[in-house]
């Protein structure tokens, strides 16, 4: 129980398509998150499938039954608000047993529920405060507490920590990953976050103007974006591209020029590319000081130190946008002054002129742990 | 000089000596404005008759006595039934105008349906008709309603007249309700109407008291008028029309007069000193994240 399909699934503001025909498949007890960035249809889609807005066309199914046209309490699924959403006027008690109460469930069975709920988020000692008494991450807990005692078979995040502050949110982070091995109900997750998305996610959806740009486990998307904008957008800082020309094709990859430097880069070829003008992808954290594979002379002209790294900017000639580089812990690296950089072909990845990636021969199951399921 | 609020102190730090100064003396010349006179009629209801016909006029009383709010009762034995249907008028005016105005502004506040605007503006029209200008007409349907000579007569065009500004007071506020609420509600399972009930009618209390509280007034300062129009049975007359009572054929009792307005307006006072309570700011703190 817990199975999500979403079938071409459109909506429509007006004359305006938000979502453009999404489907998707979600399994029993997965961690999905939604990203993209902000109009790309994600909260809109995630409304859609609690029910609080109408499906213009396609059909949602839960569990093998369609529920377009359900109320949200029958579709088994309860959603956490990014703005909390607490009634202020009741204690956190009340506020957990809400949905219980609508329901006139006993009265013992609201206690022996709220009390179950309480338990697993840590706010016993909270039950008899108001939501004003309470610190952000408490209210976050609270609204959490409200979905878990329906028992649904879906749970529903719309942005539940954008709210908070960076260390509280590294904590919720946590909690709710426990709280999703705990309860064992299939969670879909809305953020912009990339971290939210690639620490807590099993499959991350990413969302580009109400189209899927692409589905796959966090580090999937990190090693094989299929498109530039999956590549520029999961990683922070993005991905920098480089324009090349391809001056080969052989069985092992695709060879290609970078002002009169050769890389070959081991990437599923293709025919009839020779000549053309393709796009080179390297992530800021790949490149190395120092002359590498391919090196480039950059004069930085900004340099932030975080201790653990330092991260430069520059931009090269003839391009208008800012190439970067995170090098590991702190280096002496000074603005305005010329340095060398370099990276290795094994690192880089390939688009086409339309954006769409070469498949990279990279081994992803050597780099995940073996599900324990 | 001790400040107990902190917002004082904070108004303190952010203005000079001189402009604290100003901003208070000018509060002081407002209140005054507005106080004085109530100043002065409590002083006259102080005043023995005679010394108020006295020659210079004297502003502070000499021998100044309660016994106008004693002998008040005996010049005009019927003044206790004024107060009461002023009273008696006034809420329940005021509660036609609630029940009535509570779930309007609700809906208006949160539904959006065709016309809404033009409805909206329909009650910001009639709104601005001044009463006067409708009592003849008012006049013939009372009188084919039957409804002359009764509390109704008072009651009914009295709450018609004040339901325009309530509904907008409270739509406004309940505006402000963020939806986030409802929408929470509707995922629990929770139907419109018990969302109404149990979440947006007690967060929207503070609202509904101002609303109450302001009807409360209109309706006690408006009855002057429909008594005048569509009443003219003493056991019906409330207290602006008794107090004419006080008007004699020789002489006008201004010493009584004025204790009788004070103890006329004594229950609106305790009606509204008792609501206020109810008047929490900030009652949705912690609702959503603002």
């Amino acid at each position: 129980m817990g199975q999500l399909s979403l079938k071409t699934v459109i909506k429509t503001f007006g004359d305006f398509q938000v979502v453009k025909g999404v489907s998707l498949d979600v399994t029993e007890g997965e961690f999905v998150v939604f990203v993209g960035p902000s109009g790309c249809g994600k909260s809109t889609l995630l409304r859609m499938i609690a029910g609080l807005e109408h499906t213009t066309a396609g059909d949602i199914v839960i569990d093998g039954k369609r529920v377009n046209d359900l109320p949200p309490v029958k579709r088994g699924i309860a959603m956490v608000f990014q703005s909390y959403a607490l009634y202020p006027h009741m204690t956190v008690f009340e506020n957990i047993a809400f949905p219980l109460r609508v329901e006139k469930a006993p009265e013992e069975v609201i206690r022996k529920k709220v009390a179950e709920a309480a338990a697993i988020l840590h706010l016993e000692t909270r039950l008899q405060q108001k939501p004003g008494q309470l610190s952000g991450g408490q209210r976050q807990r609270v609204a959490i507490g409200r979905a878990i005692v329906r028992q649904p078979e879906i749970f529903l995040f719309d942005e539940p920590l954008s709210n908070l502050d960076a260390a509280l949110r590294a904590d919720m982070r946590i909690e709710l990953t426990r709280l999703h091995k705990q309860l064992g109900a299939t969670m879909i997750y809305v953020t912009h976050d990339q971290v939210e998305a690639m620490t807590m996610a099993d499959r991350i959806v990413v969302l580009n103007a109400g189209y899927i740009a692409q589905v796959g486990a966090p580090l999937e998307l990190y090693h094989k974006p299929q498109n530039t904008f999956v590549a520029g957008f999961i990683g922070n800082p993005r991905m920098n591209f480089l324009p090349v020309t391809c001056t080969g094709v052989s069985a092992a990859g695709v060879e290609v020029d970078y002002q009169g430097q050769r890389l070959h880069l081991p990437v599923a070829p293709r025919p009839g590319i020779e000549g053309a003008t393709l796009s080179l992808g390297i992530r800021p954290e790949h490149i190395t000081l120092g002359a590498g594979e391919a090196t480039l002379r950059i004069t930085p002209s900004v340099v932030e130190q975080l201790g653990q790294q330092t991260i430069g900017y520059a931009t090269l000639p003839g391009r208008e946008e800012t190439f970067c580089f995170v090098l590991p812990g702190t280096r002496v690296i000074e603005d305005d002054k010329p340095l060398d950089i370099g990276f290795a072909a094994s690192e880089c990845h390939l688009f086409d002129a339309e954006g769409q990636a070469f498949e990279r021969s990279i081994d992803l199951a050597a780099l995940t742990v073996p599900s324990a399921v | 000089m001790a400040f107990k609020s902190r917002d004082t102190r904070a108004m303190i730090d952010r203005y000079r000596w001189w402009e604290v100064v100003a901003i208070y003396a000018g509060m002081f010349c407002f209140l005054f404005f507005l106080l004085s006179p109530f100043i002065e009629g409590f002083l006259v209801s102080l005043k023995p008759l005679a010394q108020l016909f006295s020659s210079p006029y004297r502003f502070w009383p000499e021998n100044g006595t309660f016994a106008a709010y004693v002998s008040m009762w005996e010049t005009v034995p019927g003044f206790a039934r004024y107060v009461f249907n002023s009273f008696l008028i006034s809420t329940i005016s005021t509660c036609i105008v609630l029940l009535l105005v509570v779930p309007a502004a609700y809906a208006f506040a949160r539904f959006d349906y065709r016309g809404m605007g033009l409805v909206l503006g329909g009650f910001l029209a009639v709104s601005m008709f001044s009463g006067a200008v409708l009592l003849i007409p008012l006049f013939r349907l009372m009188r084919t309603m039957g409804l002359l000579n009764t509390y109704f007569a008072m009651i009914i065009p009295g709450a018609a007249f004040l339901i325009p500004s309530a509904i907008w007071l409270l739509r406004t506020y309940m505006m402000r309700i963020p939806t986030e609420l409802n929408e929470a509600a509707y995922m629990d399972g929770a139907s419109q109407f018990y969302t109404f009930r149990r979440v947006i009618l007690p967060i929207a209390r503070p609202g509904i008291i101002v609303v109450a509280i302001v009807t409360f007034i209109g309706a006690y300062s408006q009855q002057f008028i429909f008594a005048l129009t569509f009443n003219s049975k003493t056991e019906y007359m409330p207290l602006p029309i008794g107090l004419y009572a006080y008007f004699g054929k020789q002489e006008v009792i201004w010493n009584e007069l004025m204790a009788a307005s004070f103890v006329g307006i004594a229950p609106a006072l305790v009606i509204i000193f008792f609501l206020q309570r109810y008047l929490v700011g900030g009652l949705t703190a912690g609702a959503v994240k603002q």
